[in-house]
C-alpha cells in the first residue's frame, strides 16, 4: 500500500534524486519544545497519538477485556450491543469487545514485526548491493523478482506451505516487503557514494563498516523510517486479509481479520460483528498511515517527491 | 414495499436500447434462460464420483445424472426405478431382475444389464450392505440384455432397500466400461442415464456447474416421491452456483440471482421469511445428526475411557445452539445414534449425555487413560457451517479437558480427502473431524457406515468393537419389530459404551427458495424433478 | 530507440527466471515429499514411488526446473492436485472475470484518481486539496473486503440498484456485464485512486512550481490548458509507474472482492487452491500474474519513452 514509486523504476543515479542530507539528524528540530513541535507538525501528533493508544489497549487487553475472549456460550450468541457485551457477541456467544481488543495485540504485533524485521533484512541486503558492485546486479535481480510478485499471492503463497500461525503470517509478510526497502536502501547508498565528502573518505582510507555507519546510516535513517510505517500499515491489512479467506493468523486466536471473516455470513442481519473490529482497523491503519505522512513532511519535505 | 425492483427500472431506463440490442442479437439464449434454475449447493463439487466418495453434495449432484435400480419414497420403502420386475426365488438366494425397456445412456447407448452388473460390482466394495451381500454371493451375471441375477449363499432380506437406499455410496448405475473403474479410484467421465446430463464443458470447480435436460430420459408413470417414481424434467437447465459465504447468498436470494439455496444458515432465516419472494421451510423432517469422530488407532483416543470422558464434557446443547442458532424447535439432545421420531429411536445407555455436564470428572478419566499431552490434531472445514460450528466448539471443549488442541483449518474437500488417511497424526493423518448423518440414514443399523466397528473395514476412526458388530449382526437377522427394538437398545447401549462415535445432538435444517418456483418438497436431498420455475 | 527496447525486454529475462525459479521451488520447501503431496491423500507408497519416477522427481534439481520451465514456454502449467483438470485450462475457464475487473477498475480507477489530484494540486493547500488527501488517506485504511461489504449492503441490498453477486460474461450483453462489474469494481479501486490521487497530486506540485509553468502562465495560455496540456503531460512519468506499480494491488486486491462478490474468477481459484494446499494450481496462477505484472511494467517503461523524451537508458 505504499507510496514507493521511484524506488522501483530504474533511473540513473544522476537524474532523479534528491541531493543528499546534511549529516544533521532530526533532533535539531526537536529543541524548539515539544509542544511547539506538536503544532508544527498535526499530522505527526495525530497519527503518533492514535498509534500510542492503540499501543497501550494491546498491552493492556488482560485488563481492558471484560470477559475471556475464547470463552464460548453458544447460549448467548449474536446479541446485539449491550450494557454487558458492549460490541455485542458473536456466533459462539464470545464477547466481540473482548476479541477487539484482544486482536490488536496481533494487529499491532505482525504490523511493528514486519516493518522491523524487513527493514532490517532490506538494510542489510540494500548496502551488500550497494557497495559490493559484483554483487549487486545479481541481488538486484532477484529483488525484482520477488517484487513482481503481487505481495499478497506472495503471502499466500508461503502461507500455504505451512500450518497458520502467526509467526508464519509475519514472516510471510516480511519476506514480501524485503525487496521495496533494499531498493530503497540501495538508492541511498548508491548516491552516496557518488558525494565528495564520501568520495574523500574511501581514499583516505576510512574503513567500509565506519563509512557505513557515519555516512550512510544517518542519511538512510528518515526514509526508511517513513518506509517503515508505510510497510507496518500495509502488513496489518495483509495480515486481516489473509485472516479472512482463512490462510492466515488461525482461528483459535483472535485477530480482526478472524472476527470479520466469522462475521461475514451475518453482515446483513449482524453487521455489528463486521463493523467493529473493521472500525479498530482502519483506525489503526489510518493512524499509521498519517504517522508516516507527517515523519516524511517532518524529516525531509523533499523526501515527499520520492516515497 | 418495493413491488417492482429498482433495478428492473433502473435497467430498462438506462441500458434500454443497449439491452435490447444485445438481447435481440441472442434470442435463444433469453429462451432458454427462462427455464433455468440457479441452485446455491451445500457445498462445492469438487469431485463427481458417487461410489468413490461418500459426501453429500456428491450424491446429490449425481442423483441428476445417474439413476438408481431401485429408490426410497418419502416412507423409506423401496421402490422400483430402473427394474421393471424383479423375482425372489423361495428359498431367498436368487435375486432375478429384469431392467425397463427403452433405457439409455446419455451417450445414446442403450442400457444393458452389464452395465448393472459392472456398476454394482464396484458399487459393493465401498459400500457396507454391498459388502455383506458380496460376502454371501455366489455369483452375479447378465442373462441377457434386459435381465440380470444374484445368487447368494445366505437370504438377505434387505436387498431392496440396499439397492433404493439414499445413506451414500448410493448404488448409482453408470455404464460398464466407466463401472470398471477401480472403486478406489475416481472416475473422469461422467455419463448416466439420469433425467439430467452433466455439461462438463461449463464445469468450473468451485464455482459453478451445470446440468441439462435428457431429452431421452423415460420416466416411471407413478408420481414422484423422493427417489421413487416418475423423475419428470420441468426445467430445461439447473446451474449449481458454488457461493461459499452464506451472507451473500442470502443476498442474492433475496435479489433473484438465484432461485433455490439449499441449506441457508438459521440465523439468516428470519430475513428469508420477512422477503415476499422467498418461501422458507424445514429441507428434511428426518433432520440430521452431528457426528464428533475420534481416530481409534492411535493416542489418546485409542483409550475407551478418553472417548468416554469426551462424552462426558461435551454438551450437546452447545453444539446445536452453535449450529442452529437460537430457534429451540430446531434441535433436539441425542443420548444415542438413532432418529428422533422414528420406530427404532431409543436412549438406552446415553446417562453419559444427560445431566450437568462433569468437566473434573473427565479430566481424571483422561489423565487415566494415560494421555502424555501430545498435540490432538483436529481438522475442521471452515466452508461447512455445520462443521465450522462444531469444530470451534471441539475445540473449546478439548482446551478445557486439557488437550493440547492442534487445529487444522482447511476446507470440506480436504477434510474428505484426509480423513482417510490411516497414518498416524504426526504424519499426515488425524485425531478427529466433524461431520453430520442426514437422519433418514440413521433410522436402522442397515445404511449406518458410520455405525460400524469392524476394524480396518469400518468407516473412517475406524472403531473395533466386538459387542457392537454382534448386535448389528443380530438386528440383520431379527425377525420381526419387537425383536429388532430390543437389538437395538443392545446395540445403542453397546455403541455408546464403545463410544464409536460423539453423537452432538439431532438437528433441522431450512431451504429457501424464491416463490416463482414450485414443486420442491422436504427431503434428505434435493429433488430437482417436477420442479418448476415461472418467469420473475 | 530499438536498442533500448530490445535491452528492456532482455532485462525482464533474468527477473522471470528468478520468479520462475522462486515458484517451481515452493514445491520443494514445502513440509514433505513432492511426491507423496501429488500423489494425493489416497495413494500407497508404491503409488507415490511411480509418481515420483513418472514425473521425473529423481533427476537433479536443475534439470526437473528446466523441464518445467520447458513446459510452461509450451504453455503447461501441470495438472491441479484436486480437480485433475490442466492447469491452464482452469485458468481459461476463470480469467475473463479477473480481467473484466481488473480493466474496469483501472479504467474507473485512472478516471477518478488523476483529476481529483489534478484538482488537488492546483488548490494546493485549501480546504479541498485537505479534504481530496484526507479521502485518499481513508482509500487505502479501509480494507477491501469491508468496502465491498458495505457496497453491497446499501446498493444491492437497500436500495435493489445493482446485483449484489456474481459474474455475467460478456457474450451475454453489454449492461449485465457491466452491471455485475460496477459495485466490484469500486469496492477495488477505492485503494488505487487513492494510491493515484496521491502521487499526481505530488508530481503535479512539482511540475506547477517549474519555471516553463510560469511562462506559460505569462504567455495567458489557459488555466486548463496549462493544467492539462503542460503540466499533465510534464507529471506523467511518475503517475504512470504508479499506475504499473498498481498493478500489483489491483491483483491482490481481486483475490478479496472475488471472494466477497462470488466472482468466479482467478482471485476465488487462488484461495480455493490455498486451503486445499493444490501446489500446481497456486504456483500457476502466481506465475501467470508474476509474468502478467512484469509485462506491464516493461509497457511502462516502454510509455516513459512517449512521455518524455529525455528517458533513455
Amino acid at each position: 500500500m505504499s507510496v514507493e514509486a521511484l524506488s522501483r523504476i530504474s533511473v540513473p543515479d544522476d537524474l532523479a534524486v534528491a541531493p543528499a542530507l546534511p549529516d544533521v539528524l532530526p533532533p535539531v528540530k526537536l529543541r524548539r519544545g515539544f509542544i511547539g513541535l506538536m503544532r508544527r507538525h498535526p499530522t505527526v501528533t495525530v497519527g503518533g497519538g492514535l498509534v500510542l493508544t492503540l499501543i497501550a489497549m494491546a498491552l493492556l487487553a488482560p485488563f481492558l477485556a471484560t470477559v475471556d475472549p475464547t470463552a464460548l456460550a453458544p447460549a448467548r450468541r449474536t446479541r446485539p450491543p449491550s450494557p454487558e457485551f458492549w460490541f455485542g457477541t458473536d456466533m459462539l456467544g464470545r464477547d466481540i469487545y473482548s476479541r477487539v481488543v484482544y486482536g490488536a495485540r496481533v494487529s499491532l504485533l505482525v504490523g511493528f514485526s514486519v516493518a522491523l524485521l524487513s527493514s532490517l533484512v532490506g538494510l542489510a541486503i540494500g548496502l551488500v548491493s550497494g557497495f559490493v558492485r559484483w554483487a549487486d546486479g545479481f541481488v538486484m535481480r532477484v529483488m525484482d523478482g520477488l517484487m513482481s510478485i503481487p505481495p499478497i499471492l506472495l503471502a499466500i503463497a508461503l502461507m500455504a506451505l505451512t500450518r497458520g500461525s502467526v509467526q508464519n503470517v509475519i514472516m510471510a509478510i516480511t519476506i514480501a516487503e524485503i525487496p521495496r526497502v533494499s531498493r530503497l536502501v540501495r538508492g541511498v547508498v548508491l548516491s552516496l557514494r557518488e558525494q565528495p565528502y564520501v568520495d574523500a573518505a574511501i581514499a583516505a582510507g576510512t574503513r567500509t563498516p565506519t563509512i557505513i555507519l557515519r555516512h550512510i546510516l544517518p542519511n538512510t535513517l528518515a526514509p526508511m523510517t517513513v518506509q517503515a510505517t508505510y510497510i507496518c500499515a500495509s502488513a496489518m491489512i495483509i495480515e486481516a486479509i489473509l485472516s479472512f479467506i482463512g490462510a492466515g493468523t488461525p482461528p483459535t486466536i483472535p485477530s480482526w481479520g478472524n472476527i470479520m471473516a466469522e462475521g461475514r455470513a451475518l453482515w446483513q442481519v449482524k453487521p455489528f460483528i463486521i463493523f467493529f473490529p473493521a472500525l479498530f482497523l482502519s483506525v489503526t491503519v489510518l493512524a499509521v498511515n498519517l504517522l508516516g505522512d507527517g515523519l516524511r513532511d517532518a524529516l525531509d519535505p523533499r523526501m515527499a517527491k520520492e516515497i | 414495499m418495493k413491488t417492482v425492483s429498482r433495478r428492473t427500472v433502473l435497467k430498462a431506463a438506462a441500458g434500454g436500447a443497449l439491452a435490447a440490442s444485445t438481447r435481440l442479437a441472442a434470442p435463444a439464449l433469453a429462451q432458454g434462460a427462462g427455464r433455468t434454475l440457479r441452485f446455491v449447493p451445500q457445498a462445492n463439487l469438487a469431485n463427481f464420483d458417487p461410489i468413490w466418495t461418500t459426501q453429500y453434495v456428491v450424491r446429490n449432484a449425481s442423483a441428476l445424472v445417474w439413476d438408481m435400480l431401485y429408490g426410497v419414497d418419502d416412507k423409506l420403502t423401496p421402490q422400483r426405478q430402473m427394474v421393471e420386475a424383479e423375482e425372489v426365488s423361495s428359498d431367498g438366494l436368487t435375486w432375478t431382475f429384469r431392467l425397463r425397456p427403452g433405457l439409455k445412456w446419455h451417450d445414446g447407448e442403450p442400457v444393458l444389464a452389464k452395465d448393472a452388473v459392472a456398476s454394482l460390482a464396484r458399487w459393493c466394495v465401498r459400500d457396507s450392505m454391498g459388502q455383506m451381500i458380496v460376502a454371501i454371493q455366489n455369483e452375479l451375471t447378465a442373462v441377457d440384455d434386459r435381465t440380470f441375477r444374484w445368487v447368494l449363499k445366505k437370504p438377505y432380506p434387505k436387498m431392496l432397500f440396499a439397492l433404493a437406499k439414499s445413506a451414500t455410496p448410493s448404488a448409482f448405475m453408470m455404464p460398464e466400461r466407466i463401472a470398471k473403474t477401480d472403486p478406489f479410484k475416481q472416475i473422469t467421465e461422467y455419463v448416466g442415464s439420469g433425467p439430467m446430463k452433466f455439461v462438463q464443458s461449463d464445469w468450473v470447480p468451485g464455482a459453478k456447474a451445470a446440468f441439462e435436460k435428457f431429452a431421452d430420459y423415460v420416466p416411471r408413470q407413478e408420481p414422484a416421491s423422493w427417489l421413487a417414481g416418475g423423475k419428470v424434467m420441468l426445467l430445461d437447465r439447473v446451474e449449481w452456483v458454488i457461493m461459499p459465504d452464506p451472507g451473500t447468498a442470502s443476498a442474492a436470494l433475496q435479489n433473484g440471482e438465484v432461485d433455490w439455496w439449499e441449506n441457508p444458515i438459521s440465523d439468516l432465516v428470519p430475513v428469508l421469511k420477512a422477503n415476499r419472494n422467498v418461501a422458507v421451510d424445514i429441507a428434511d423432517p428426518l433432520g440430521n445428526i452431528g457426528s464428533f469422530r475420534m481416530n481409534h488407532l492411535y493416542p489418546p483416543f485409542n483409550d475407551v475411557r478418553a472417548r468416554r470422558a469426551v462424552l462426558m464434557a461435551m454438551s450437546q446443547e452447545d453444539y446445536m445452539r452453535a449450529i442452529v442458532g437460537d430457534d429451540d424447535k430446531l434441535w433436539k439432545p441425542l443420548p444415542g445414534y438413532f432418529t428422533p421420531g422414528t420406530s427404532l429411536y431409543t436412549e438406552e445407555g446415553g446417562e453419559i449425555l444427560k445431566g450437568p455436564r462433569n468437566l473434573d470428572a473427565a479430566k481424571r478419566l483422561v489423565a487415566e487413560s494415560g494421555y502424555s499431552g501430545e498435540p490432538v490434531s483436529c481438522i475442521v472445514a471452515q466452508d461447512q457451517p455445520i462443521t465450522k460450528a462444531q469444530g470451534d466448539v471441539t475445540a473449546d471443549l478439548l482446551k478445557r479437558m486439557g488437550f493440547n488442541v492442534d487445529f487444522v483449518a482447511t476446507d470440506w474437500g480436504t477434510v474428505g480427502a484426509r480423513r482417510a488417511i490411516k497414518t498416524p497424526p504426526g504424519q499426515g493423518g488425524w485425531h478427529m473431524f466433524h461431520t453430520w448423518h442426514a437422519g433418514s440414514d440413521c433410522i436402522n443399523p442397515a445404511p449406518q457406515i458410520q455405525l460400524r466397528a469392524n476394524g480396518d473395514k469400518a468407516w473412517y476412526g475406524w472403531p473395533k468393537s466386538d459387542a457392537v458388530e454382534a448386535e448389528i449382526n443380530n438386528w440383520f437377522d431379527a425377525k420381526n419389530l419387537d425383536e429388532e427394538k430390543a437389538v437395538i437398545r443392545r446395540l445403542n447401549k453397546a455403541a455408546l459404551d464403545f463410544v464409536v462415535y460423539a453423537p452432538t445432538g439431532f438437528f433441522l435444517g431450512y431451504q429457501a427458495w424464491r416463490k416463482n418456483v414450485s414443486g420442491i418438497v422436504k427431503g434428505p436431498l434435493p429433488f430437482f424433478w417436477n420442479v418448476n420455475k415461472a418467469s420473475a | 530507440m530499438l536498442a533500448y527496447v530490445i535491452r528492456r525486454v532482455l532485462a525482464t529475462i533474468p527477473v522471470m527466471a528468478v520468479v520462475a525459479l522462486f515458484v517451481f521451488s515452493l514445491l520443494y520447501i514445502a513440509p514433505g515429499d513432492p511426491a507423496a503431496v501429488i500423489a494425493g491423500d489416497q495413494a500407497t507408497p508404491a503409488d507415490v514411488e511411480r509418481i515420483r519416477q513418472s514425473l521425473g522427481l529423481d533427476r537433479p534439481f536443475l534439470v526437473q526446473f528446466g523441464d518445467w520451465v520447458w513446459n510452461i514456454a509450451h504453455a503447461n502449467l501441470g495438472t491441479s492436485m484436486f480437480t485433475g483438470i490442466p492447469v491452464t485450462k482452469m485458468i481459461a475457464q476463470r480469467i475473463e472475470p479477473t480481467l473484466s475487473l481488473m480493466a474496469v477498475t483501472l479504467v474507473f480507477a485512472i478516471s477518478v484518481a488523476v483529476p481529483l489530484g489534478v484538482v488537488a494540486a492546483w488548490r494546493a493547500g485549501s480546504l479541498l486539496d485537505r479534504a481530496i488527501m484526507a479521502f485518499a488517506v481513508f482509500g487505502f485504511s479501509v480494507p477491501v473486503f469491508v468496502v465491498g461489504y458495505l457496497l453491497a449492503y446499501v446498493f444491492a441490498l437497500e436500495l435493489e440498484w445493482l446485483p449484489v453477486q456474481g459474474y455475467t460474461p460478456i457474450s451475454e450483453g453489454l449492461w449485465p456485464w457491466f452491471e455485475n462489474l460496477i459495485l466490484p469494481a469500486i469496492a477495488l479501486g477505492c485503494v488505487y485512486i487513492a494510491l493515484i490521487a496521491r502521487i499526481t497530486r505530488a508530481a503535479m506540485l512539482e511540475v506547477l512550481a517549474q519555471d516553463y509553468i510560469r511562462t506559460a502562465r505569462a504567455k495567458g495560455l489557459g488555466q486548463s490548458g496549462i493544467l492539462f496540456i503542460h503540466a499533465l503531460k510534464n507529471a506523467s512519468v511518475p503517475i504512470v509507474t504508479v499506475i504499473g506499480i498498481g498493478i500489483a494491488l489491483l491483483i491482490g486486491g481481486a483475490v478479496v472482492t472475488e471472494s466477497v462478490f462470488v466472482i468466479p474468477g482467478l482471485g476465488r481459484l487462488t484461495i480455493d487452491a490455498i486451503l486445499r494446499r493444490d501446489y500446481p494450481v497456486i504456483q500457476g496462477v502466481v506465475v501467470l500474474f508474476s509474468f502478467v505484472y512484469v509485462l506491464v511494467n516493461l509497457l511502462v517503461d516502454l510509455v516513459y519513452t512517449f512521455l518524455d523524451p529525455r528517458i533513455r537508458y
